[in-house]
């Protein structure tokens, strides 16, 4: 599906424009026959995906290729909303319905939880969401304040950017942040200076979305760097390995940012196949796909790697609000021990 | 409500919590509890914002372990309000009804709208918390809609925080509600004596209902827990008294029990003749042997 990924104009997402648009060799498709041998008993932990805009089928397949666990954070749903009880609902599905779901196909759900900018831009909505956001920010599960930051760097962007980085601060809560597509280098230095001067630890901050230009000095400043395999856009698999090489696994995470537009939620164990057909040592391999992602949001106090390490019961029969995931006279899969690579 | 029932709760609080645990919720309620007086605006004392994000903030700083209550605490809650109870409940869940005791009522629409966002944002244990707080809450008839949605409710221990051990719905719901939240208790297959006001609530109209509900299950070849048939002793009439009669030809000794004991209650002549046909139950009825209590699981 990526031959010739070039000549496909992407539906416009976390990545809004692609101006540096091809840079050979970004990114490889793989087919699970592939690489289902390279990751046997590799455990990944996916701490950037939206779910809520993701099928049965995904999970499935997410399970099945070794993810445990994930985080969700809060984002734009595409649509504009029309007022606050949206964000509530949707708030609310993060830490309810969602994180059911995805308990029903073994992975531990978390999420972070912020007003993202984009929908800073809606002032009166943004300040009718601030009004409620304490209210879900200290919810159980929910591993930090995001993702936040910047889209088109505008005021109002930056006004409300500031508020939830105290909101972090007050909470101990990590800080997700998303960098611009935009204008991305000034984009993601502007982030990082202003979490520094509201006196935020940046080992409590996780810089998401980088790419070659910008890892260096997320690293330099002693951020975490996040970066998302979203094919046909920024960051391609292969490119990743290269940054791994480069680098190595210390501060540095990789996410699928799946979401409603073209993505792929098995992005991590993808890559982490191509790494190790490119050599790269094991251990990095699971610092960058799953542990790094656990002692930078485990910061929370909200991650028990005992709910996940070692596979994750699932009891199909279980319901949420007498709802079942199961449809249509469906039997419940036994309930086993649903890390299927062991 | 009374300023007691905030202190008593307190203090089982107290005597269930670290001195740290102790010390985050004095400091996210009010600044001394106890001796903060009555009514009157302290310097430190919580705003609204700040107790309604401590309510949900709990269970981060509070450890998870269900509490200790004295025969004494438990009296004195009791004594303040009638059926009243905080047994087994969760350190963080008495936490959080605390921390909504703690409320400044005095200005309505203000009080209304902050507990209305905490149900709105609320996610399940929250749920349950604001459900058992209902018997403290200023303005009780207020929360009468979300009371009655609770019952609709298919989340287990949300049902279970209105339905069971709690006094509001005696106190507040309307006789169709109540009968709703009998019924539904007996659909989900929970003991109904944990139902506060049982007795003083049954009616004719839920006696009938409960027939009706009786005769669909035995279509279904399916049964009714015995002890359901203490909502009906007062109301046997004819077709009530026919139900008796599938009662002592049951196969289960329950059953049987629980019919005599019906028709033990019933004013109805017929129904005594009836009972008087099982002399051994009609005995051990008569002399207190035998008692609902005996149906209680
Ligand atoms: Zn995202």
């Amino acid at each position: 599906m990526c031959a010739n990924h070039t000549e496909i104009t992407p539906n416009p997402s976390h990545f809004e424009d692609s101006e540096e648009a091809s840079q050979a060799p970004a990114h490889r498709d793989i087919a699970w026959n592939d690489y289902k041998d390279l990751i046997k008993g590799m455990r990944f932990f996916d701490p950037h995906i939206h779910m809520v805009s993701r099928t049965t089928d995904d999970y499935q397949a997410m399970n099945q290729a070794g993810i445990v666990a994930l985080i969700e954070p809060a984002f734009w749903v595409g649509q504009p909303r029309t007022g606050l009880s949206t964000f509530k609902d949707y708030y609310s599905s993060l830490v309810g319905w969602e994180r059911f779901r995805s308990s029903q196909f073994g992975i531990k759900h978390y999420c972070t939880m912020g007003l993202n900018s984009r929908e800073a831009n809606n002032e009166p909505l943004a300040e009718q969401v601030m009004e409620i956001l304490p209210l879900y920010i200290y919810k159980e599960g929910v591993v930090g304040v995001g993702e936040i930051g910047f889209d088109d760097q505008t005021p109002a962007e930056e006004k409300y950017y500031r508020l939830q980085l105290e909101l972090a601060k007050e909470a101990k809560l990590p800080v997700q942040i998303h960098t611009p597509h935009r204008d991305k280098k000034k984009g993601t230095e502007r982030s990082m200076a202003i979490a520094l001067e509201h006196g935020i630890d940046p080992s409590w901050v996780i810089v998401d979305h980088n790419n070659e230009e910008t890892v260096k000095s997320v690293l330099d400043q002693g951020f975490w760097a996040a970066f998302t395999i979203y094919p046909f856009t920024k960051m391609g698999n292969e490119r990743m390995v290269k940054v791994v090489e480069q680098y190595g696994p210390e501060r540095i995470m990789i996410n699928s940012a799946a979401d409603w537009g073209i993505s792929d939620p098995l992005a991590i164990p993808k890559t982490a196949a191509l790494m190790k057909m490119r050599g790269i040592p094991d251990e990095t391999i699971r610092l960058v796909t799953y542990q790094n992602a656990i002692d930078a949001f485990g910061k929370s106090g909200q991650i028990d790697v005992a709910d996940f390490e070692s596979g994750y019961a699932v009891d199909q029969s279980e319901k949420f609000h007498g709802n079942s995931i199961l449809r249509g006279g469906q039997q419940p899969a036994p309930v086993k021990d649903f890390l299927v690579i062991n | 409500m009374s300023d007691i029932i905030k202190q008593k709760i307190w203090e089982i609080i107290a005597s269930n919590t670290s001195v740290t645990e102790a010390e985050w919720l004095q400091q996210k309620g009010v600044s001394m509890p106890g001796v903060a007086m009555p009514g009157v605006a302290t310097p430190g004392v919580a705003t609204p914002i700040e107790l309604m994000t401590a309510f949900v903030a709990a269970p981060r700083f509070l450890s998870k372990k269900i509490i200790h209550t004295s025969d004494g605490e438990k009296a004195a809650l009791n004594f303040e309000i009638p059926g009243f109870s905080v047994d087994g409940w969760s350190l963080v869940r008495l936490a959080r009804v605390w921390l909504l005791t703690q409320l400044d009522p005095s200005d309505k629409e203000e009080y209304v709208k902050n507990i209305e966002t905490l149900f709105d944002t609320a996610e399940m244990n929250e749920l349950v918390a604001l459900y058992s707080a209902l018997p403290l809450l200023s303005y009780p008839d207020q929360w009468l809609f979300r009371a009655t949605d609770a019952v609709r409710s298919n989340m287990g221990f949300v049902f279970d925080a209105i339905a069971l051990h709690n006094p509001y719905p005696e106190k507040y719901f309307s006789e169709l509600a109540w009968n709703q939240l009998v019924l539904k208790t007996i659909f989900n297959d929970k003991p109904i004596h944990l139902i506060e006001g049982l007795e003083n609530r049954s009616n004719e109209k839920l006696a009938m209902t409960l027939s009706d509900f009786a005769h669909e299950r035995w279509a279904a070849g399916r049964g009714v827990p015995a002890q359901v048939w203490r909502l009906t002793g007062k109301y046997l009439n004819q077709t009530l008294l026919a139900d008796m009669q599938h009662l002592f030809d049951s196969e289960k000794e329950e059953d049987r029990k629980a019919a005599a004991l019906a028709c033990s209650e019933a004013p109805l002549p017929a129904a005594q003749y009836l009972l008087a046909k099982y002399t051994d139950l009609e005995k051990s009825v008569k002399s207190g042997a035998l008692t609902w209590a005996d149906l209680e699981h």
